[in-house]
């Protein structure tokens, strides 16, 4: 079922928490709130859900407007960050609950619940309370809890943060299959970047209660709408210079102290001087020998090995530095003099005022 | 024996004889009550005195279950035409269990909608009143007793259960509150959440998923409401008046205004009189340390 905001706008006494949400969740697509904390996207997935009212604006389910309904109305099922499973119920009787309110016969009941136990696998805890079980196996139930009832929309306020590193890998692949399973439409809630990258099929950034971008994960990589997407998205994080825009020849140039990079020619006419901010991913990053030619000559000033990359910050002009990623086979030693290579195809550029991206062309 | 285990034995054999000298302090009225209680009159005051009765007999017990009045008659003023303590025994009991229950009851109903509301509803004051509540408790509760007594001239409830009960009530209700807030303050918000969402109604999460959850505090209050009623004698002293109406604690102390005392009875009755809350302690002393430790770590 398609999920549509429209103009949301959240106010908790004085303090504006979103501010003009608009966005279009199509049907059975996993769709991301990204951002980090006090973003707001936790209340947005709390107002669809039902649980906080919307100050204005308009929520629809398809075509119905939800703005009013109850909670239990909205045939939604969540899976929230501290799992909530009640504390007095075994396994069994924490899956079967929302069946049981419902009035769903004894035997339906039975089915459901054997059924996601055994694709969850938990149908050996059955009998359990939530105090003995671990976490991981707790996070199951909550899910569980939640596919039982077959729900039009799967919410998850940030489901797998309390699960340690190995796990929450593992967790994410089987989320990612569940939601293929389950045919539901899932809006999935985290902070973690990679989460987003890795599940989603769309992701809508957030930062200060507004909406930054709403795009496939490529999309929000390969061309962030602005500043605050370009650095919170990807690991490690853009490399960021201010300069100006300047020309060389007829071409458009990015001016900086430390670099002067030509750009694509026949862009930006009529604004040189204007200051611009020019990002460019570590992946994007050629390191070269003292020798070569380079846009940026620098000194190492560390080397991270990551296993199959090496990170290598390299300082340039009087405190800034730039991180570039290189496989982890590159001979490359602290406070060697090295030069780095910038493509112009792989900057992105911004306006430092406004921090939109600049279109050249 | 090295001498590190020598200490390790000595302190463990100091701490058995401290722990068996306190037992021992505690028990031995219980167990001396118990045992007077079962002995014949001829035996109560057998010199040397005897712990384990000689002759076992049930007489006490039979005399306050049945009623039977015994030989002693009352100089009292409210005892008497022949009447004698024992046969109002099984009346007092249930009165007791009347005013004991009927308090706890309204205690608990009050005292777990009022924590339901005071952490779960945003008003002003909500963080206040838990303290202030719990200071009322810990004002004696003869303050209270001639100020209520004067309200319940006022409603005409003297020499009432009723009155007993809503005295009862007065003083349980306060700490009552406080421990259930704290205990209500420990349930996370997400699984009222989560049951909403799963399709209960307000009434339903309540009962269904709030009111299990708090069961540990909901018993541990019970308890204690329970404790303080049923042994409670000044408010009934106060605030009962006739025979009929009387509380164990206070029916119990005619057995010293007659013109002897009757220890056999009068033993006989205080076990009984301990028995049932002997029995609840321990049916549900799990409940009540999970119900005061929730309390101690949030309160």
């Amino acid at each position: 079922m398609d999920v549509s905001l429209d103009r949301i706008n959240k106010s908790f006494g004085a303090v504006q928490v979103l501010r003009d949400v608009d966005l279009m969740f199509p049907s059975r697509k996993f769709v991301t709130l990204l951002g980090p904390s006090g973003c707001g996207k936790t209340t947005l997935l709390r107002m669809i859900a039902g649980l906080e009212a919307v100050t204005s604006g308009t929520i629809r389910f398809g075509d119905r407007v939800v703005n009013d309904l109850a909670p239990r109305d909205r045939n939604i099922a969540m899976v929230f960050q501290s799992y909530a499973l009640y504390p007095q119920m075994t396994v069994r009787r924490n899956l079967g609950y929302g069946l049981r309110v419902r009035k769903t016969p004894k035997g339906d009941i039975d089915t459901a619940v054997t059924r996601v136990a055994r694709i969850l696998e938990i149908d050996h805890l059955l009998d359990r309370k939530p105090a003995q079980l671990s976490g991981g196996q707790r996070q199951r139930v909550a899910l569980g809890r939640a596919m039982v009832r077959q729900p039009d929309i799967f919410l998850m306020d940030e489901p797998l943060s309390n699960l340690d590193a190995k796990l929450r890998v593992t967790m994410r692949a089987e989320l990612r299959r569940f939601h293929l399973d389950l045919n539901a439409t899932t809006v999935y809630v985290t902070h973690d970047q990679l989460e987003a990258m890795t599940m989603s099929d769309l992701i809508a950034v957030m930062h200060g209660g507004i909406v930054q971008q709403f795009g496939t994960p490529a999309e929000v990589y390969g061309k962030p709408a602005n500043l605050f997407v370009a650095g919170f998205i990807g690991s490690p994080p853009m490399n960021f210079i201010t300069g100006t825009l300047a020309s060389e020849g007829d071409r458009p140039a990015f001016s900086s102290p430390e670099l002067t990079l030509p750009l694509a020619p026949g862009a930006a006419k009529g604004s040189p001087g204007r200051d611009i901010v020019l990002g460019v991913r570590p992946q994007d990053l050629t390191l070269v020998g003292e020798q070569e030619p380079a846009s940026i000559r620098g000194r190492v000033w560390v080397v991270e090995l990551l296993g199959s990359e090496k990170l290598v910050e390299v300082t340039i002009g009087e405190r800034r530095r730039m991180t570039v990623q290189v496989r982890a086979d590159t001979a490359v030693n602290v406070d060697d003099v090295v030069g780095v290579r910038v493509d112009p195809q792989r900057v992105h550029l911004f306006d430092a005022q406004s921090g939109a991206i600049f279109r050249v062309s | 024996m090295s001498k590190s285990e020598f200490w390790t034995l000595t302190r463990r054999l100091a701490s058995y004889a401290v722990l068996c000298a306190v037992t021992f302090v505690v028990c031995f009225p219980l167990v001396w009550a118990l045992s007077t209680s079962l002995k014949p009159k001829s035996e109560i005051f057998a010199t040397p005195p005897t712990l384990i009765p000689r002759t076992v007999t049930l007489e006490n017990y039979e005399a306050l279950l049945t009623g039977r009045p015994q030989y002693f008659q009352s100089a009292g003023q409210q005892v008497s035409s022949g009447t004698t303590p024992a046969q109002f025994f099984t009346r007092w009991f249930v009165n007791s269990m009347i005013v004991t229950l009927g308090s706890t009851l309204i205690s608990i109903t009050v005292s777990t909608l009022a924590a339901y509301s005071l952490t779960r509803f945003r008003y002003w004051g909500r963080n206040v009143i838990p303290y202030f509540s719990l200071l009322g408790y810990m004002v004696p509760s003869i303050i209270f007793v001639f100020p209520l007594f004067l309200v319940m001239v006022q409603l005409d409830l003297t020499d009432s259960l009723l009155s007993l009960v809503l005295g009862y009530v007065c003083i349980t209700l306060p700490f009552c509150m406080w421990l259930m807030w704290a205990f209500m303050r420990s349930i996370p918000i997400e699984i009222e959440e989560a049951a909403l969402i799963d399709g209960a109604s307000r009434v339903q999460v309540f009962t269904q998923v709030v009111l299990p959850t708090a069961l540990p505090g909901i018993i541990a209050a019970s308890i204690f409401s329970m404790i303080v009623s049923w042994n409670d004698y000044l408010f009934g002293r106060v605030f009962l008046n006739s025979l009929d109406n009387l509380t164990l604690t206070v029916g119990v102390m005619l057995f010293f205004e007659g013109t002897h005392v009757d220890w056999g009875l009068l033993m006989a009755a205080s076990v009984l009189m301990t028995l049932p809350m002997a029995i609840l302690f321990m049916a549900l002393q799990r409940h009540l340390v999970a119900g005061f430790g929730a309390g101690a770590v949030k309160g």
